[in-house]
């Protein structure tokens, strides 16, 4: 079957859908202890449109390795040796100032092939107004970004966007600006 | 697993922004999205996400034992399908929608409708060992945007579905076969192939299989994906 397609998820994606921890990474259920295999950050910022204003409503959905760099997943070749008490993916969603967070572990850096991939979080942002979801991906200070294949596609005097910014210990920033001025690169897959 | 992504053909995406809805002039990214291969982030996807998020819940008609919500009772069912026509198992689909008034429980739909107590208007389910899911629900009434140049919304269910890799995640819209409301749509016929948008109406089918209390619908979802799943036996 042809792929169906993206639509809005429009302004009342249902807030019962969220529980508490959906936003922590670290934990593989809700009540689950958090993995304890590596650095817990915490990745904060907010969701801006047009002329700055701040997104109500959007949800954002973060995606990653862990602390060691391997997903529990088959396109990872070391996926049985990834840590069992690490999900990897987060949902939150922004708040009237159109702030978001997430609690994760500093993920690893991995070889993919013969190429080396810095540190990194895959972000999608869903909202009303946005008709497909918009996917990005967050990149660390202290990484190797100029390595990454994927850091090198996107235009040097835009590459800065995508890096958090360092925001206290364990914390780092990073606002997502859908459209205009500083606007954050976004990928299609 | 997912062997191959292709790109997305030609027509299925909504074009964007829509003239008539300023949201989407605001919100979509001006500069022009940068191509990337599927690397191994964008094939993977969490295991296990229904520990994470419950699944189960597949009645939004019927609250509690004799709370049952008003409007038509209807029966949505279907198969999430990879782009090889094989079903997507264990895949997370969400469903939610507005009520027979066409209004959604939620703190920012404020029109003046009314709410239906015996409604809440969302559910989460898994679907089975062939992709197959089901949800037993009403059937949500259209409501008008608050925009300038204001159009109604026809009936329609939102769908979000978590699959087996981060380049299969779709969310999306089911609509109703017939609904006059459904070519003055902006957000539908965004979808500039005809047939991508015919996709996203649900067929009516005998209610055989759910017995005579809900009329039923038909509405299989399509993702990216090929040899994204094991073959069935
Ligand atoms: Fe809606």
């Amino acid at each position: 079957m042809l792929p169906s397609s993206e639509h809005t998820i429009g302004p009342f994606f249902p807030q019962t859908f969220f529980r508490e921890g959906d936003n922590d990474l670290r934990r593989i259920t809700a009540d689950a202890a958090p993995s304890t295999r590596g650095e817990t950050i915490t990745i904060h910022g907010v969701v801006l449109k047009a002329d700055g204003v701040a997104c109500v409503n959007m949800v954002l959905e973060a995606w990653q390795a862990d602390a060691a760099g391997r997903f529990n997943h088959e396109a990872d070749p070391e996926a049985h040796l990834a840590d069992p008490d690490f999900l990897g993916w987060g949902r939150a969603w922004t708040d009237a100032e159109g702030r978001y967070a997430f609690t994760t572990l500093l993920p690893g850096g991995y070889v993919e092939g013969n190429q080396t991939r810095a540190p990194h979080i895959n972000l999608s942002i869903m909202g009303a107004g946005l008709m497909r979801i918009a996917r990005t991906t967050l990149f660390f200070p202290q990484g190797d970004n100029a390595a990454d294949p994927i850091f090198a596609l996107v235009p040097a005097p835009l590459q800065g966007r995508l890096v958090a910014q360092p925001d206290g210990p364990g914390r780092y920033r990073f606002d997502i600006i859908l459209h205009g001025g500083a606007e954050t690169p976004f990928f299609q897959d | 697993m997912a062997e191959r992504f292709d790109p997305w053909p030609e027509g299925i995406q909504p074009h964007v922004p829509i003239a008539g809805y300023p949201n989407t002039f605001s919100h979509t990214p001006s500069a022009p999205l940068i191509h990337r291969p599927a690397t191994r982030t964008e094939r993977a996807a969490p295991a296990r996400l229904s520990q994470k998020l419950l699944c189960g819940d597949d009645n939004l008609a019927v609250i509690a034992p004799g709370r049952i919500a008003q409007g038509q009772l209807i029966h949505i069912s279907g198969r999430v399908l990879d782009e090889d026509g094989r079903g997507v198992p264990h895949a997370v689909v969400e469903l939610w929608q507005a009520n027979a008034g066409g209004r959604y429980r939620h703190p920012i739909d404020t029109r003046d409708a009314p709410l239906d107590p015996d409604f809440i208007g969302n559910g989460r389910v898994l679907t089975d060992a062939a992709g197959r899911y089901g949800f037993f629900t009403i059937r949500p009434g259209a409501y008008p945007v608050p925009v300038p140049q204001t159009w109604w919304r026809p009936p329609h269910v939102h769908f979000s579905v978590l699959g087996p890799a981060s380049l299969s995640r779709l969310v999306t819209q089911m609509y109703f076969p017939g609904d006059p409301l459904n070519a003055l749509d902006r957000i539908l016929q965004s979808v500039p192939d005809p047939a991508a948008r015919a996709r996203l109406v649900a067929a009516m089918v005998p209610p055989v299989e759910v017995g005579l209390g809900w009329l039923a619908y038909r509405f299989d979802i399509g993702l990216r994906g090929r040899a994204a799943t094991p073959e069935l036996l």
